[in-house]
């Protein structure tokens, strides 16, 4: 990615906002949702744009598990580790994913196809196990209908996008 | 106005804290984040008293809770004993080793709690820092800002930003001098200071000799106080110069 470019990509994101201190949170998320992480130049030009040091900017950043400081993948694996989800065995299915993609929950596998993160109760406690791909839903879930469902995203399906 | 601490009366001023009355009065109450120059955090809990006040009884933090007319403050009871040993425990569980934390267990006889107990491996017996965030006000304070908490829950840490050296941090070292952990390393020699993996010249005093203070430190105190003074000297040959300036001014006056 060019960099004058993301430098003006984020500047006009901050620019839909006041330069105050309490839209920090609200730009970042803007900014995320436009590269699906956190570029460390776009930090800087956050920090300048509501006039704070970088380090209260890169403190938010750090904080929230929406926001990202690593390039995420092209489908986010958010596996539900909620209390009921983790009493219907959410462990075994970040397992699989771990199997099947070789990544820990917070990387992106190396072909840039998937990230996998672990949620904390995504409100669909019926439904448990559930893993969300891309903002879409699967319930009641076992390693193997996971591993299937993965496949699928695997042959370019991208359901949700 | 009055109170009473421990049984006891005692005089207090409308506005302080029950712990700078309590410190003021000659009773003894823990703390860890509270420093005089930069009160009111209250994360470390430490300093826990019990209240009693229009009939009712609560724990509060002393360091910033402020006092009022008739209240009962209790500084050692068998719940404040509770609370502060089970606080101590936790730091110690993140903390094993650090000798501030060993101190307090100490003194303040605080028995191990066993389910408070955690071992979790060789990598963590280093940590000293309990993240009471006393550094942070320090150098927001300072008006550098070059460290703040990052990340949260187990990984919550203290930090610039990306753990990369900071453009922001001027070596004052105000960050280590307030850690009540002695967490933040800060190493000195041959001149050169190093913390937060960034290194500093450190400028000598004129007249003894000492390095002092980091040009970046002298550099931004004279640019916030916006004048050009002298500011080559260590706090101790200062503070002689003022006495003897002030030697010959009494000298001067009392001639006269």
């Amino acid at each position: 990615m060019d960099l004058s470019q993301v430098k003006q990509e984020t500047l006009a994101i901050a620019s839909s906002y006041k330069p105050e201190r309490r839209f920090i949170l609200a730009i970042l998320q803007d900014v995320q949702r436009k590269y699906n992480y956190l570029p460390k130049e776009s930090l800087v030009i956050v920090a300048e744009y509501v006039g704070v040091e970088l380090t209260k900017v890169y403190s938010v950043a750090t904080f929230y598990k929406a926001l990202s400081l690593k390039p995420k993948g092209e489908n986010i694996i958010k596996v539900c580790d909620g209390t009921a989800c983790h009493v219907k065995g959410s462990m075994n299915l970040i397992q699989e994913v771990k199997d099947i993609l070789g990544i820990e929950p917070g990387e992106t596998s190396e072909d840039g196809k998937f990230s996998l993160e672990t949620v904390g109760c995504v409100g669909a406690c019926g439904l448990a196990p559930v893993v969300v791909i891309n903002d879409e839903y699967h319930g009641n879930l076992t390693p193997a209908s996971l591993r299937e469902i993965i496949n699928r995203y695997r042959g370019g399906e991208n359901h949700g996008k | 106005m009055e109170i009473i601490i421990d049984g006891k009366k005692a005089a207090v001023q409308e506005g302080e804290t029950i712990l700078q009355a309590a410190r003021r009065n000659g009773i003894d109450i823990p703390t860890l984040c509270y420093s005089d120059a930069l009160p009111g955090i209250t994360s470390c809990r430490i300093c826990m008293v019990e209240v009693k006040e229009n009939g009712v009884t609560k724990r509060v933090a002393s360091c910033a809770y402020p006092v009022h007319e008739g209240m009962e403050v209790t500084t050692d009871n068998e719940t404040i004993r509770r609370t502060r040993n089970v606080l101590l425990n936790l730091y110690s569980a993140r903390v094993p080793h650090n000798k501030d934390i060993k101190a307090l267990k100490e003194k303040y006889d605080v028995p191990e709690i066993k389910r408070l107990q955690v071992n979790k491996g060789e990598t963590h017996l280093a940590e000293n820092c309990v993240l009471c965030g006393l550094c942070v006000k320090a150098c927001e304070e300072m008006g550098t800002n070059a460290i703040s908490t990052v990340f949260r829950g187990a990984e919550k840490k203290v930090g610039t930003p990306f753990d990369e050296p900071s453009d922001s941090c001027i070596g004052c070292g105000a960050c280590a001098s307030v850690c009540p952990t002695e967490a933040i390393q800060m190493t000195q020699e041959n001149g050169v200071r190093t913390i937060w993996d960034k290194t500093f010249e450190l400028i000598q005093c004129k007249e003894c000799g000492k390095y002092f203070a980091t040009a970046q430190e002298i550099a931004y105190v004279k640019q916030k106080i916006g004048n050009d003074m002298d500011m080559a000297l260590c706090e101790k040959c200062k503070q002689k110069g003022n006495a003897a300036k002030f030697k010959e001014a009494l000298k001067a006056e009392l001639d006269i």
